[in-house]
């Protein structure tokens, strides 16, 4: 009788431990969150294949949450689950971080070709401005609107700056850098035809 | 110290038997060069950026790794019987070959996407330069403003991102930059469509044909210029006498508007003043009537409807006249002639003499001609 007493007590133990095992929600919650926070600062497109694995990782800790859940209720083991949960929580933190390492890099590299692009645009305007009075000045009318497009197109590279689009930013600012300098050899050989600087003789014709 | 869990217990039991199986003939699971094949895959997919060019590909390989790694790191399956099926050797040859797979698929994805792109940016490259080299023709980049700039910058933009591999922007810069050409080309026909319309230049015609009848009548000179064959013609007593090319405004296609934009007029005019050397810069000039009283309705009713800022003059001093600086290829509104050409014309003309400013002779004009050419090289469906 005592035997069987104690027996039964076992078995009533182990079930009390096994049947308490639950899956590990809120270990999820907090991996998914951080994968979540990832892909918002960029991962997928700063780190794309470690923002994949990272995927890959969550959808491993669900799988092995479903697995278990799948099993009669005496057997089921979340360890592994919570374990993997963890891993692709510290994962996550990680790729962030490199996310947001690669972004800045992409937003310094950008506000740089955005200055360089700036300064040209207004080095080409300087130039704009030597342009001839009088009748000469008809050499540089026809460029003189390229030149303010120029400067128009410096806003879409703010634009793409201010949505975080740092790598649009840059091919834009360098578009306008490698436009804005082929613009400035054009209004130089133009001025040189006409020889000169402002001022240079020439009636305040009526056109 | 606390009491072990079963499932503690049960680890606890296994690692005692892999222990003993250790001693006994077990043996290890994991083929080390198979693991380090795999790795260097996954290096070479990360490489071809798999995971932009084969997402489901990659994904299902990344999925796979990084599970098996995580069963590496738990030790499960590491040792196993002789007899015993190698299961994750078989996982890894499975690994292996998702991995090779993804790559190639990337690879070939990457291949067809860039192969796209560059044929698309050459493509519109190619528009553009032959868009441009028709717009000098009919000195057209003034027409278009600070819009002519816009679809360069679009194509050096879709350049720039095929060189930095980045194919879907560089295909979507291009067909923004097709587009701005599509829209530019629309831009050039509202602004000089009149030269291909059969009515006005009907008019234009009508306009020559009474110039000349003047001539003939009146046994007097008359000048006609067309400004789309850049030509003027002398006439005397109803004949053609000579003809000489001319260069105009830098908005010369362009109808005059008012003061300061570069185009220059059409109409009915005389010559009101002769200036000889010394008189002026360019040699010899023939200053027209310009403003005449047509000028001045148009001008008027163009100011009421807002066309243009209120504070713009209707402009003046326009002249026919010979050339201060050889390289200048345009004026401010004017017609220059080369000055032996600017002289003979000179000599022939009195105040007086009738100039006829007509956009074109002929529905068949340089300008008609090019805007029919740019028309038909659009296609802009090719590009999206």
């Amino acid at each position: 009788m005592k035997f069987a007493l104690t027996t039964l007590s076992a078995a009533a133990g182990l079930l009390l431990v096994t049947a308490c095992a639950k899956p590990p929600s809120e270990k999820l919650e907090a991996a998914e969150k951080a994968v979540k926070e990832a892909q918002e600062s960029g991962a997928a497109t700063y780190v794309a294949e470690d923002f994949a694995k990272l995927e890959g990782m969550l959808a491993n800790a669900k799988k092995e949450i479903a697995d278990q859940e799948a099993k009669f209720v005496l057997l089921r083991d979340y360890g592994k689950a919570e374990q993997l949960a963890d891993t692709a929580k510290a994962e996550a933190v990680r790729v962030k971080n490199e996310a947001e390492k690669k972004k800045e890099e992409a937003k310094q590299a950008a506000l740089q070709m955005q200055q360089v692009a700036q300064e040209s645009v207004k080095a080409t305007q300087e130039l704009v401005a030597q342009a001839p009075a009088g009748k000469d000045r008809a050499a540089l009318e026809s460029i003189k609107a390229d030149a303010q497009g120029l400067s128009a197109s410096l806003d879409e590279v703010q634009k793409a700056l201010d949505a975080g689009d740092y790598l649009g930013a840059q091919a834009k600012a360098k578009a306008i850098q490698d436009q804005s300098q082929k613009l400035a050899t054009e209004i130089q050989a133009a001025l040189a035809k006409v020889g000169g600087a402002k001022g240079k003789k020439g009636q305040q014709a009526k056109k | 110290m606390m009491a072990a869990s079963p499932v503690q217990r049960f680890r606890v039991f296994c690692v005692t038997c892999v222990a003993a199986a250790a001693v006994s003939g077990c043996v290890q699971t994991v083929p080390g060069d198979l693991v380090e094949a795999v790795e260097a895959l996954d290096r070479e997919l990360a490489t071809t950026r798999a995971a932009e060019f084969a997402p489901d590909e990659y994904s299902r390989f990344a999925r796979h790794w990084v599970a098996f790694k995580a069963k590496l790191a738990a030790e499960e399956e590491t040792i196993r019987w002789p007899w015993e099926p190698n299961r994750l050797e078989t996982e890894l040859r499975t690994l292996q070959e998702e991995g090779t797979w993804a790559k190639k698929e990337a690879e070939r994805n990457r291949e067809a996407l860039r192969a796209k792109a560059e044929t698309r940016v050459d493509r519109v490259e190619r528009r553009l330069r032959d868009f441009q080299v028709r717009v000098n023709e009919i000195e057209g980049r003034a027409v278009l403003g600070a819009r002519s700039v816009e679809a360069e910058l679009l194509v050096r933009q879709a350049r720039s991102f095929l060189e930095n591999g980045q194919y879907d922007r560089s295909l979507e810069a291009a067909a923004q930059a097709s587009k701005s050409l599509v829209d530019q080309v629309a831009a050039l026909n509202s602004a000089l469509g009149r030269y291909a319309d059969a009515e006005r230049i009907n008019i234009w015609r009508r306009m020559v044909r009474q110039t000349i009848e003047w001539s003939r009548t009146h046994r007097a000179p008359a000048i006609v210029v067309s400004k789309a064959d850049r030509i003027l013609i002398l006439y005397k007593n109803g004949r053609k006498v000579l003809s000489y090319p001319v260069r105009l405004g830098y908005n010369g296609m362009l109808e005059k508007r008012f003061q300061g934009d570069g185009a220059t007029p059409e109409g009915r005019y005389r010559i009101v003043k002769k200036r000889g050397e010394g008189q002026t810069q360019f040699y010899r000039a023939l200053q027209l009537d310009y403003p005449n009283a047509d000028d001045r309705r148009r001008f008027r009713s163009a100011r009421r409807a807002g066309d243009f800022p209120t504070e713009k003059g209707i402009g003046g001093l326009i002249e026919i006249h010979g050339i201060d600086n050889p390289f200048m290829n345009q004026t401010l509104g004017c017609i220059m002639l080369e000055n032996p050409q600017m002289e003979a014309l000179y000599n022939r003309v009195e105040t007086g003499t009738p100039v006829t400013i007509v956009g074109a002779l002929d529905v068949e004009n340089s300008v008609s001609l090019v805007l029919a050419d740019l028309e038909g090289s659009q296609n802009p469906e090719e590009e999206t």
